[in-house]
């Protein structure tokens, strides 16, 4: 698969923003929940590159630590989901009606229910547990991946090209191989780009409102609204978390690419 | 008799590149001209040209002169339908896929020729009687035969009474019997003005006789009287294409098949049902090693289902098929594939499709190299994927990869109908000649009788 030009600068913003996060989180001096009361709300100086919030907590520090999570968390479920929407998307079509039945059934049940709810109500049971929510997530994204590779595999089972390979003695894992993976991969990278984004949107969003990952770790969506009461008086550390949440959904969808 | 069209050196360019050399021709009323050569020898780009139908990358220089008069792209244009019109090569693209049959013809009349709705709707009943379509008036396109389809689009397209009619292929895909009904309903409807005819089909050219032009590779090789060229060709490539017409060919069928050789499958008062539809039933039939069995019949009547009920592909609803080579492996019982390109995965070369089944088989790496010769495979091809390769090399590449695993039943299901006639008679003969050798069963299914007459020791007819 050949990159285009803004594929390739997504890549390198998000590599960027990795370096930024583990350059951080191992260097820097100041511990993520070190508290200094003489200095709170500081601008960027030489000691604190990044300023300090209304705790004097190194911003560099936590903000290091945020988006180091955010990418954890948007990449695990990005690998989960799609591997299990993949396996289970082809399974559908190979196994014969009746798995694809229960498949369907099941999906459909996800589908009736809104994303952001489910997320929600697994986050409400356990807060604060990077866990549930990643297991959240993963269950509300995998089900993207099952339709789209459904939709190609069927088309891609059903073609002489794969009758004959099955005919001359090739397996399931051959035929996959040389013949599915191709027709569903491309689908399944822009799928897995987009949903990298999401990942790290539904994150922040549940951090805003207190559910998600609890004080005091930081995270992205938890620092903005803890930042929130100064925005007239500290403005440049809110803008730190929005600014990161807006250039790690930009690069995603910048590596997702033009075809959907 | 009057000039209706008349081409100046017309060609048509790509770039700095030449797709079709300057060519004039003159249309006359009342003789048809028909235009014979192979796919990719530059006949459909000349009746685009002669529309004004081009696509923007293409350039054209040259004049058309239409009644005389030499127009511009736009005249032209203006005169689609009433005096010139086109018909396309496959009639699913150019029939409304939802509109009624009749109501299609009707629109002509009461929008290009102004008549009233009701006066339109009888004229175009009366014209599908004229062409058999009596009873399929209220029928969508996809409820039509091919045949049909072509025939009705035929009447749509000539009911803006246009005097000059081109039809690209309109026989393409279709039965000999269908073919020749297409032939003459072009000639009926031609017999006002004058019909250029565009085909590959040295039959349908027999037929249409008038004024003859063969081109190869966007260049006039031959022209005349359509009898005197078929005749006595004088050109290498117009004697090549008269010659690889089925009914021309020699026998292939080797006679050395014996009475007394194994009978490898036994078919018992065979039924096969495909949606709620039987296509036969109680077909007996045996088939001996190295026998090349012909399947014929007209489209839709269960040629393909056949084969592949044989190669327990499809479901049989009664009787039975009976294996009686007991050594051979699944793998042995193969199929050649109508479309060369949808038989291979087009994600790695087919070198690495070769290098697959050798792995997986362990088959000697030395036997490939002979074969690739015997047939005419240049190496090169193992470079390239599936999309790179023409499509006689492909399926030529089939046969070598089918071969390979020593089958003992290959099903061509109409493995040359999507070939040009000179590559069809080649690989053909080809497939023949190899099975024999290796004593590999042919069932050969194909749309054409005389082909599986010259080919085939049996022949079932569905």
């Amino acid at each position: 698969m050949k990159m285009t030009r803004l594929q390739w600068s997504g890549l390198t913003i998000l590599l960027g923003l990795m370096t930024f996060s583990l350059l951080g989180i191992l260097f820097s001096p100041h511990s993520m929940s070190e508290q200094n009361l003489d200095a709170i709300l500081e601008a960027p100086s030489a000691t604190n590159l990044l300023g300090t919030d209304h705790f004097g907590r190194s911003m560099l520090t936590r903000m290091a630590h945020a988006v180091g999570l955010s990418f954890a968390l948007s990449l695990l479920c990005m690998l989960t989901s799609s591997l299990v929407g993949t396996a289970f998307g082809v399974w559908a079509v190979w196994g014969g009606k009746k798995v694809d039945n229960v498949l369907g059934i099941v999906v459909n049940i996800l589908l009736a229910l809104p994303g952001l709810v489910v997320v929600l109500l697994f986050a409400a049971i356990a807060p604060g547990s990077f866990w549930v929510l990643y297991l959240a997530i993963s269950l509300v994204q995998w089900v993207e991946y099952f339709r789209v590779v459904r939709a190609v595999t069927q088309g891609v089972i059903q073609s002489p090209a794969r009758q004959s390979s099955q005919m001359m003695g090739f397996g399931h894992w051959y035929q996959f191989k040389r013949h599915i993976w191709p027709a569903i991969s491309p689908s399944v990278f822009t799928l897995a780009a987009f949903g990298g984004a999401n990942a790290i949107l539904t994150m922040a969003s549940l951090g805003f409102v207190y559910v998600g990952i609890q004080p005091p770790l930081a995270e992205l969506g938890l620092m903005t609204v803890e930042l929130f009461p100064y925005y007239s008086d500290a403005p440049w550390l809110l803008a730190q978390p929005l600014v990161v949440i807006a250039l790690m959904v930009f690069a995603f969808h910048l590596l997702a690419g033009k075809r959907a | 008799m009057s000039v209706l069209l008349k081409l100046t050196n017309v060609a048509v360019y790509v770039g700095d590149t030449c797709l079709l050399e300057p060519i004039s021709l003159e249309l006359k009323q009342g003789q048809p001209l028909t235009i014979l050569g192979q796919t990719g020898s530059g006949k459909s780009l000349l009746a685009q040209a002669i529309m004004g139908l081009l696509s923007d990358d293409l350039s054209m220089s040259g004049d058309v002169e239409v009644f005389g008069k030499v127009m511009s792209i736009d005249e032209r244009r203006a005169l689609w339908g009433k005096e010139l019109v086109m018909l396309p090569q496959e009639p699913w693209h150019s029939l409304d896929p939802l509109m009624k049959g009749v109501d299609q013809v009707k629109e002509v009349y009461q929008f290009v020729r102004e008549k009233s709705s009701q006066e339109s709707l009888t004229i175009a009943e009366d014209d599908l009687r004229h062409v058999g379509l009596a009873g399929s008036g209220h029928k969508r396109p996809d409820e039509l035969s091919g045949g049909m389809a072509q025939r009705l689009a035929i009447t749509a397209a000539t009911a803006g009474g246009a005097h000059v009619i081109l039809a690209d292929e309109p026989t393409k895909g279709l039965d000999v019997s269908r073919r020749d009904g297409i032939v003459q309903l072009l000639q009926a409807r031609s017999n006002l003005g004058s019909l250029l005819t565009i085909t590959h089909d040295v039959a349908v050219a027999r037929q249409l006789g008038g004024l003859l032009l063969v081109m190869k590779e966007g260049r006039l090789v031959e022209q005349g009287e359509a009898t005197q060229v078929l005749d006595y060709p004088k050109d290498d490539y117009t004697r090549e294409l008269i010659a690889a017409e089925p009914s021309a060919w020699s026998d292939m069928a080797p006679t050395s098949r014996q009475d007394s050789a194994e009978s490898i499958l036994v078919a018992d008062k065979l039924t096969l049902e495909r949606g709620g539809r039987v296509l036969f039933d109680g077909l007996s039939f045996t088939i001996k090693q190295g026998e090349v069995v012909g399947i014929v019949g007209d489209s839709g009547c269960g040629k393909s289902s056949l084969g592949d009920a044989l190669l327990n592909l499809l479901p049989i609803s009664a009787g039975s098929i009976v294996r009686l080579n007991q050594a051979a492996k699944p793998h042995q019982w193969l199929k050649l594939y109508q479309d060369p390109p949808s038989a291979f995965s087009s994600s790695v070369s087919l070198g690495q499709l070769l290098d697959d089944l050798i792995f997986l088989h362990g088959i000697d790496k030395a036997r490939i190299a002979p074969l690739m010769a015997r047939l005419s495979l240049p190496h090169g091809v193992l470079d390239r994927n599936c999309m790179a390769v023409s499509g006689g090399e492909l399926q030529r590449f089939a046969i070598l990869r089918a071969l390979l695993l020593d089958p003992v039943f290959l099903f061509a299901d109409e493995p040359t109908s999507r070939l040009d006639p000179i590559t069809a008679k080649e690989v053909t003969a080809l497939l023949v000649e190899l099975a024999s050798e290796a004593g590999c069963a042919v069932l050969l299914v194909s749309h054409d009788p005389a082909l599986v007459r010259k080919t085939c020791h049996q022949i079932i007819t569905l």
